[in-house]
């Protein structure tokens, strides 16, 4: 199938690729220094000398995506979707996890549909709205566009993996402003979102109603459109209990806990707080590599995988911090501006879509190891331990150097 | 309104810009802002605080002979943390230490402060369980042995009222003002010597630092956080003399009673004993239900201390008071002779003379050499309950004699409130006060007191607060505290008083007349009273009370046999072992015109 284009290499995004290989290498850094705390030297090589296994893998099928024409994804993104939606039902009934239902197991091997069903949602999202006679602004179309992303995200929402299914739904105001949709219309659309998280207290509720109301007033809409975003943020708001009651106990945990209205100091907040006592004591420049009292003691669990960021912070200080947090930084907006320059508009739209999900990860597990974003479970690009996770990562980033290589192509 | 590429690029990379500054602001915060406030905090998770407890202090006699020794045991710990969900460990520490399960749970929920400080369970495990749990560490998880010292005894001296025992801190006494520096699981004086002198014996706390992980496991030691040695605690020296508390322990054996032996100088205890007794070294490790129930159901009552802490009717010894009050108020005459025909009838009730036959006519010196009942039953209704009263308050009955002991009895000394509110105002005769010349009836002492009453005669009227502790060392400056004990005088009785009665008391030891034969050391003048107390429980408790050497007292005691009989036959002859064998070991300086005896 490999189909030979004009594939430009002179256009490698070089520093994309720097910015992914230095990432994946602090990452390894971290996992060996966590890792060493758990495991006797044998299973330390093991775990370690898995990940770097992961990555060479990874290089390859981030080659792979890289030389396929991104004609080869616009014409199979629906069958992508088409399978991965058949996987995601297939999990809930067959799928391990702990009480959950979230990949299927190959003898030693996991495989998470939720992973490949994020690409899938990016590239079926992105070929529906760069469809030709496609316009957001016909409420047919809208509600389709909608409906692709939200099927997976409820799917996923439904394992249970809160944190997947809202990086699935995450996708949907930054790639619509991006395919021209009014700002307005997509503050319509993230308003209920605000006004739901803000209505656990009064007193945020009000704000952001205000907040609202402000908006409504300064861009002068119609009195219809008005009694419109208010009637839907109130029913959000009023809607908030209903959906609370739905949530799993330990989601709710997560989230009192994040609202700061819970005190959980054995479960999600015993290792929120481990995290920023490794991650404040790091200082500046840190404790030194292994040299991690929080770390090397074993006071955070996870600490390998989703709370690998605080390892960063307790040994390599403020210092790795920015560094770690630069490098992120550099790579998507360099992605940004190859989704500005890019001619395809589904190309761009799907640059759009991967930037939008490094982002939300990095922004979520980051904030999550200092107490500003809840505890969801979303593992760090490149840096946390795990195959499925890295190799998801790099297709995303080999989509966008594919991308970059042919961004003065027509589709 | 339709934006063009660039500014799509510019709005979304702002936005981006946005929250990254956010998280960098958030992250420059805690670790640049906050970071010293995690410092410490990731000091307080890593850092364990190890107490190493000090040595105890020893305790010595006046010759410094070793009485109380520290002996090294072992306890179990186990850190909480690693032994949840693992309940094989459990089992197998259970029946190691063989105690079942649930007291493990038990012992573990009373005593843990946090999931990862490790918590005793068991003090003073066998040589075995140790052995097998340094064999099983690997099956045993969580689970490790720390030494501790434990009292040990070396000599045959038992003196366990003496001594007294350790025990855990409880909850109330750690909760008290004196509880600083104390810890759960502390051992400390519950009794005798160890409560009284536990602030010196104790010593001070040392700590370690040792690193720990987040199950509490010590993962080596931490440079920055020097550990501080504990203080060892003061060595005691008793006043006791060690071999004069053991004869007497061996004579004294089988017998209920015991001996309070004081220097007459300055008050010193030489030997305190009460019989029966226990073997000290059962408290010195957790007592087994079954030794405590025999011994707090053993009808002797071996817990007791009988020379500080039971009450008993004084008998004729207690004539000694009445004599010195009758003198100093003017109301006895010396040279008054009373007719004993063997019986004193007063009102409709006869009161008998220990002698059957009668003492004849008696004056002062006789009726106590010869003990004769009638004469201070004469004397006692003519000095009055009053002056009874009065004289026996000024010789410290009816209050404790301040002993360095817990748990002292003050006695009781009654008089005519004491009687109004026992018996009603006008329900009670003088025939109270016909017993009480006798030293029966309602009258209370300690052995205690009455060998401080010979104390106080020998000395003719000096007396001290008896006194255990005699230096307090500290063995790592061996700077040592003496703090001699309080001297006290009797006012207002003349020495010619005391020096009439002490002269009737040498003559109840060596007089024709006298009632303590038995306690006729060769070579040494005695002086001393008999006492037969008659008791509701069963034969006559015997007592002794004296002094020698008569011309210069160096000890007086007192020495009190329960049930024993006739104060001549059961109790003197402890006070001669007591003489002679001080004797024979020169602690008494004979006076060369001495030696009148026989």
């Amino acid at each position: 199938m490999l189909i030979r284009s004009e594939t430009d290499f002179r256009q490698l995004d070089k520093s994309i690729l720097f910015a992914m290989v230095l990432l994946v290498g602090i990452g390894l850094l971290a996992i060996y220094s966590a890792i060493s705390a758990y495991n006797t030297p044998a299973a330390l090589k093991s775990n370690f000398a898995k990940q770097f296994i992961w990555f060479v893998i990874g290089i390859g099928i981030m080659s792979t995506v890289m030389l396929l024409p991104m004609k080869y994804f616009h014409k199979h993104a629906y069958f992508f979707y088409g399978i991965s939606l058949l996987l995601l039902v297939a999990v809930l009934f067959v799928g391990g996890g702990k009480g959950v239902h979230r990949w299927f197991q190959f003898g030693a091997l996991k495989f998470q549909p939720s992973e490949v069903a994020k690409i899938a949602t990016i590239l079926t999202f992105s070929r529906f709205i760069s469809s030709e006679g496609c316009d957001l602004r016909n409420y047919r179309h809208m509600a389709i566009a909608v409906a692709i992303v939200f099927v997976p995200g409820a799917l996923i929402f439904k394992q249970p993996d809160l944190g997947t299914a809202l990086v699935i739904f995450a996708l949907v105001p930054p790639m619509m402003f991006w395919a021209g949709l009014s700002p307005f219309i997509i503050f319509v659309m993230i308003s209920p979102v605000l006004t739901f998280i803000s209505s656990f207290n009064y007193y945020t509720f009000l704000i952001a109603i205000l907040l609202i109301c402000a908006v409504l007033y300064f861009t002068r809409r119609p009195v219809r459109t008005v009694i419109f975003v208010l009637t839907l943020n109130v029913m959000a708001g009023a809607f908030t209990p209903v959906i609370w009651n739905r949530l799993h106990d330990y989601q709710r945990t997560r989230v009192l806990t994040f609202v700061g209205l819970q005190e959980d100091p054995q479960g999600t907040g015993y290792q929120v707080n481990q995290s920023k006592v490794a991650i404040g004591s790091g200082g500046f420049f840190g404790k030194g590599w292994q040299e991690g009292s929080q770390t090397q003691l074993r006071f955070l669990p996870e600490q390998h995988t989703d709370f690998v960021f605080s390892v960063v912070g307790e040994e390599f200080g403020f210092f790795g911090v920015m560094v770690v947090l630069g490098l992120f930084f550099m790579l998507l907006i360099r992605a940004l501006q190859i989704a500005a320059q890019t001619k395809s508009k589904f190309s761009s739209l799907v640059v759009i879509g991967c930037v939008t999900t490094i982002a939300f990860h990095v922004v979520i597990n980051t904030g999550m190891t200092v107490g500003i974003a809840p505890v969801t479970g979303i593992p760090l690009p490149f840096l946390s331990y795990g195959g499925s996770a890295l190799w998801t990562n790099m297709v995303l980033v080999g989509l966008i150097l594919n991308v970059g290589m042919r961004r003065f192509e027509y589709l | 309104m339709v934006l063009n590429e660039r500014s799509k690029f510019l709005i979304y990379s702002g936005f981006l810009l946005l929250v990254f500054s956010a998280l960098v602001i958030r992250f420059a915060y805690v670790q640049l802002i906050q970071g010293e406030e995690y410092q410490e905090a990731s000091d307080r998770n890593r850092v364990r605080e190890i107490v190493i407890d000090p040595p105890r202090g020893l305790i010595y006699d006046r010759f410094g002979r070793l009485l109380v020794n520290n002996q090294p045991a072992y306890s179990v710990y186990v850190v909480p943390a690693e032994l949840k969900n693992r309940p094989e460990v459990v089992e197998l520490l259970a029946s190691t230490l063989r105690l079942t399960p649930a007291e493990i749970n038990a012992r573990i929920k009373r005593n843990s402060l946090s999931p990862v400080q490790p918590v005793k369970i068991e003090r003073q495990i066998s040589f075995e369980a140790l052995s097998f749990i340094k064999e099983h560490t690997l099956d045993l998880p969580g689970v490790f042995c720390g030494v501790e010292s434990r009292r040990e005894y070396p000599t045959m001296i038992r003196a366990p009222h003496l001594f007294g025992y350790l025990g855990e801190i409880t909850e109330s006494e750690l909760s008290g003002s004196k509880s600083a520096g104390y810890r759960q699981g502390d051992l400390v004086g519950k009794k005798g010597i160890e409560k009284r002198y536990e602030e010196f014996l104790q010593g001070k706390k040392g700590f370690r630092y040792a690193q720990v992980d987040a199950l509490g496991r010590e993962v080596g030691e931490l440079a920055e956080f020097p550990s501080k040695p504990p203080v060892p605690g003061r060595n005691l020296y008793l006043s006791l003399d060690a071999s004069l508390q053991e004869a007497i322990e061996i004579a004294m054996t089988g017998r209920r009673g015991g001996a309070a032996v004081l220097n007459c100088k300055n008050g010193e205890v030489l030997a305190l004993v009460s019989e029966p007794s226990y073997d000290p070294a059962l408290f010195a490790k957790p007592i087994s239900n079954a030794a405590w129930s025999e011994l707090i159901n053993n009808p002797a009552h071996p817990l007791y201390d009988r020379m500080v802490q039971s009450l008993y009717a004084p008998g004729s010894t207690y004539k000694l008071v009445l004599a010195l009050a009758g003198l100093q108020t003017g109301l006895i005459d010396p040279r008054e002779r009373v007719f004993c025909p063997g019986y004193f009838k007063f009102g409709r009730r006869t009161f008998k003379c220990h002698r059957k036959g009668g003492h004849g006519s008696v004056d002062l010196s006789r009726a106590i050499e010869a003990s004769c009942d009638v004469y201070f039953y004469r004397m006692g209704l003519k000095v009055g309950l009053e002056n009874w009263s009065a004289y026996s308050r000024k010789f410290g009955f009816g209050q404790r004699s301040n002993i360095d002991l817990i748990g002292e009895n003050a006695g009781l000394v009654p008089d005519e409130d004491y009687f109004d509110q026992r018996y009603g105002k006008n329900r009670w005769t003088k025939g109270q006060l016909v017993n009480l010349s006798i030293g029966q009836g309602d009258l209370l002492v300690t052995p205690l007191q009455m060998a401080c009453l010979a104390m106080a005669i020998a000395n003719n009227g000096h007396t001290f607060h008896p006194r255990l502790s005699y230096l307090i060392e500290n063995p790592v400056t061996d700077e040592k505290m003496h703090d001699p004990p309080d001297s006290l005088k009797i006012e207002g009785i003349n020495v010619e008083h005391y020096e009439r009665v002490k002269q009737a008391m040498v003559l109840a030891v060596s007089g024709p007349f006298g009632t303590a034969h038995s306690a006729i050391v060769r070579g040494v003048t005695t002086a001393g009273k008999t006492g037969t107390a008659q008791n509701p429980h069963g034969d006559d408790h015997a007592w002794f009370i004296g002094y020698a050497p008569y011309e210069d007292p160096q000890v007086a005691w007192c020495v009190f046999v329960e049930n024993g009989g006739h104060g001549g036959a059961a109790a003197a002859p402890i006070a001669r072992l007591i003489v002679s064998l001080l004797l024979s070991q020169k602690k008494l300086i004979v006076p060369t015109s001495s030696g009148a005896a026989d």
